[in-house]
């Protein structure tokens, strides 16, 4: 059967991994190669490589970084950040990406899914949705401008994007980011509701209780970042917790 | 000897020569005709629509030479996701295309063979039947990465070495003559995907 997915999640910036609190506060983190390794070593399912700068900077992800953290990656590898065009995605992938993620340029152009996917098949198009979840409800979030969108929808949005042709969500609850509060799982109960793609739920694992809990309400594939980065948790741990809390786990 | 990945213009070749390299081996790319026939063993990676990949490969007469390499000759090939598919009789993937036809059996949409969901994204199981073929060892309740909406069904059941479950069960490899072919992508599966690898450059068919 298909296996869960525990994916550490990447920020890449300057050549260097870093890792922060609700998109800011950003500390170092590493070398994304070396990281990598370590990962792949320690059977993580997948990797996912976002570049933080490349948007402000007004160009695409960094390939010379990604290059480099391919060749230590004998797992599946995602890059995002800054990904505007096909251009910039063939890009990633010619330099060793499998996957790329778009999250802005798709609010903006949705078209380019649509592109991507037409051009690397649907299975290489991976759209992030940054939501905050408050007691307002649940707002689509442009890191952009560190604003919610209040007038789109944030469902309305999981559905275009499968209908353009998304392989894969990836969900994140900016509010929860690097809170290690747990995950959100009621968002993702309800994107199920709209949407027949693999969600990879991103934002707040703190503890190995959080990841377990998630599972048991139906998560699949888990992104962690600040758990990994900032604690004695290897991904070893993480999983051998998670097979024997029952899960359906890869060691 | 001369280990060819084949290079069409598609999928993302860097992470199969990374993965070759890992386990010491010397890949080079064949994107002619000549370069492909001077090759010993090839690899045939493969993403993307199975319609795209065999127009690419139909254009500039790649797919008579690996006939010729591969059917006529009878060097080793590795087929690798839609490199497997594009195999069968008929992709029906945006319609219906012809494959190149070395072995019975069409693509379908996995979620009409009982599959939750599409795509087939992560890591899963290659199961083997009870028949002993080449790769058994190297695939039998081992984890390879999917990632794949379409699969290869109706292939002749003495080619099918691998089946995996997902919902239904899904062709996970093929093999036959001197082919093998994986749904998966060995390249992206850590020591599994290695030691697959690593048996496939020592096959001597």
């Amino acid at each position: 059967m298909l296996q869960n997915r525990i994916i550490p999640s990447l920020l890449l910036s300057g050549g260097r991994l870093v890792k922060g609190t609700a998109f800011t506060d950003h500390r170092d983190a590493g070398n994304p190669p070396t990281t990598l390794r370590a990962y792949a070593a320690q059977k993580a399912d997948e990797a996912l490589l976002i570049d933080i700068d490349a948007t402000r900077e007004g160009r695409g992800p960094d390939v010379a970084a990604v290059r480099l953290a391919a060749r230590e990656c004998s797992m599946p590898l995602t890059i995002g950040g800054g990904i505007t065009s096909v251009d910039l995605a063939k890009a990633c992938l010619d330099n060793g990406a499998d996957k790329i993620c778009l999250n802005g340029a798709a609010l903006d152009d949705p078209d380019l899914i649509s592109a991507c996917a037409h051009r690397f098949g649907s299975q290489a198009v991976v759209v992030a949705i940054d939501v905050i979840d408050s007691a307002g409800g649940v707002s689509l979030y442009d890191y952009r401008t560190g604003h919610t969108l209040p007038d789109r929808n944030w469902l309305d949005w999981l559905g275009q994007v499968e209908d353009k042709g998304a392989g894969e969500i990836r969900l994140m609850d900016v509010s929860r980011e690097g809170g290690r509060l747990g995950y959100n799982c009621g968002l993702l109960a309800a994107a199920r509701m709209r949407c027949g793609l693999p969600i990879i739920l991103e934002g707040g694992a703190g503890k190995l209780d959080h990841l377990s809990e998630a599972m048991q309400q139906g998560a699949d594939a888990l992104a962690l970042g600040t758990m990994l980065v900032f604690s004695d948790n290897n991904i070893i741990q993480v999983k051998r917790f998670l097979k024997n809390a029952g899960h359906p786990i890869r060691l | 000897m001369t280990l060819s990945i084949v290079d069409y213009g598609a999928g993302n070749i860097l992470s199969v020569m990374n993965a070759f390299e890992a386990i010491g081996e010397e890949p080079v790319l064949a994107s002619t005709p000549e370069a492909l026939m001077a090759a010993d063993r090839l690899v045939l990676p493969g993403v993307g629509a199975a319609a795209a990949v065999l127009g690419k490969l139909r254009q500039n007469g790649m797919d008579q030479a690996l006939r010729e390499a591969v059917v006529d000759q009878g060097r080793p090939l590795l087929g690798i996701c839609v490199g497997m598919q594009v195999l069968a009789t008929t992709m029906l993937e945006f319609g219906e295309t012809a494959g190149l036809g070395w072995m019975a059996g069409e693509t379908r949409d996995i979620r009409d063979l009982g599959s939750p969901r599409a795509p087939h994204m992560g890591w899963n199981q290659a199961e083997c039947g009870a028949a002993e073929t080449p790769f058994h060892r190297q695939l039998h309740n081992r984890s390879f990465y999917f990632c794949h909406s379409f699969a290869v069904m109706d292939a002749p059941e003495a080619f099918v070495v691998a089946t995996t479950s997902y919902g239904g069960s899904l062709t996970a490899a093929v093999g036959f003559g001197t082919v093998l072919a994986t749904q998966f992508h060995p390249e992206k599966s850590q020591l599994d995907g290695q030691r697959l690898l690593e048996a496939f450059v020592d096959w001597a068919p």
